[in-house]
């Protein structure tokens, strides 16, 4: 079993959550090639070790997250609100 | 000219007898066992959306994951739950929801943020699980810690609750453990279905309609 600790709800199940790849800058599709488009959405560096990557708590606070996680322990070094990436701390100053 | 028909709500939860409260479908069942579940889809179900931790939170009093009962002048008292982030649901008695919806926006008129106010009575399905024994029905359907220090009463939570995306709030009646469960219409009776497979060991049955509890209580 899976937890990942949400910084608004706590520590919950991964089935609470969908994984939407590692996180990264979308690139801009106004000057993005087509074979740049192609890299970002389909060409993954699936590493093994730390990876930080996006995840939307779907059946919890509804808040994308900005997780980092060894893919081969499942460790979880953090995890934080994508929207308030700049500001760690906003969750729990907001309750 | 034909008489005016009253329009009757339905739960989605299947009930047999039923009465009708309040122009609500509901189950007559009278159960006195320790343990029961009742259809508490009838309340009025007002959704209020805001920035979290802005202006909106503080004119309605209660931040995310926690309750408290409000008064709303003509509204009544509504239990108010702190959903999610930026997220409140107000739970008001059956046929209030246009005075709670009305109540809302005033108190949220001068906060000078984006708010919406939505009245969800009839796209949503909410039970009640009263009795002791209920944290152990909940553990079988969901993975939260349901101990006294982790979750009190006043305690508002989004979870999987057997597999269906539920809010759970703890609001005790009379100290006796009591968890309403809140969900999309159309996964209530499933919630109900699973509920009452999980709680059949504990002897749970079903009862009628019980309504808000109220804050003296």
């Amino acid at each position: 079993m899976m937890l990942l600790p949400c910084p608004w709800c706590g520590p919950r199940h991964a089935g609470e959550f969908r994984f939407h790849g590692a996180a990264g800058t979308r690139p801009d599709p106004a000057t993005t090639t087509p074979e740049q488009w192609r890299r970002y959405l389909y060409v993954h560096d699936n590493p093994r070790g730390w990876q930080t990557e996006s995840w939307y708590h779907s059946a919890g606070c509804r808040r994308f997250l900005t997780v980092e996680r060894n893919t081969l322990t499942h460790e979880v070094r953090s995890a934080r609100d994508t929207q308030l990436d700049a500001a760690p701390n906003a969750a729990e100053d907001a309750r | 000219m034909s008489e005016e028909t009253v329009p009757l709500a339905r739960s989605p939860i299947a009930t047999d007898p039923t009465v009708v409260v309040a122009g609500w479908e509901v189950c007559a069942r009278v159960s006195t066992a320790p343990l029961t579940l009742s259809d508490e889809t009838p309340l009025a179900k007002v959704l209020v959306r805001a920035p979290f931790g802005g202006a909106a939170r503080d004119a309605l009093g209660v931040s995310f994951g926690r309750t408290a009962r409000v008064g709303l002048g003509t509204a009544g008292e509504v239990l108010l739950v702190g959903s999610a982030p930026g997220e409140w649901l107000a739970l008001g008695a059956p046929g209030t929801a246009a005075a709670i919806r009305a109540a809302l926006e005033e108190r949220l008129a001068g906060t000078g943020e984006f708010v919406s106010v939505l009245d969800l009575t009839h796209g949503r399905a909410l039970v009640r699980l009263h009795g002791a024994a209920a944290p152990v029905v909940l553990a079988g359907v969901c993975g939260i810690d349901l101990a006294d220090h982790v979750t009190p009463d006043g305690t508002a939570l989004r979870t999987s609750v057997a597999a269906v995306v539920t809010d759970l709030v703890r609001d005790d009646d009379g100290g006796v453990r009591s968890y309403l469960l809140h969900c999309e219409r159309s996964s209530g009776q499933y919630l109900v279905d699973a509920l009452r497979d999980a709680g059949s060991p504990s002897g749970l049955e079903v009862t009628g309609f019980r309504g808000l509890v109220p804050s003296s209580a």
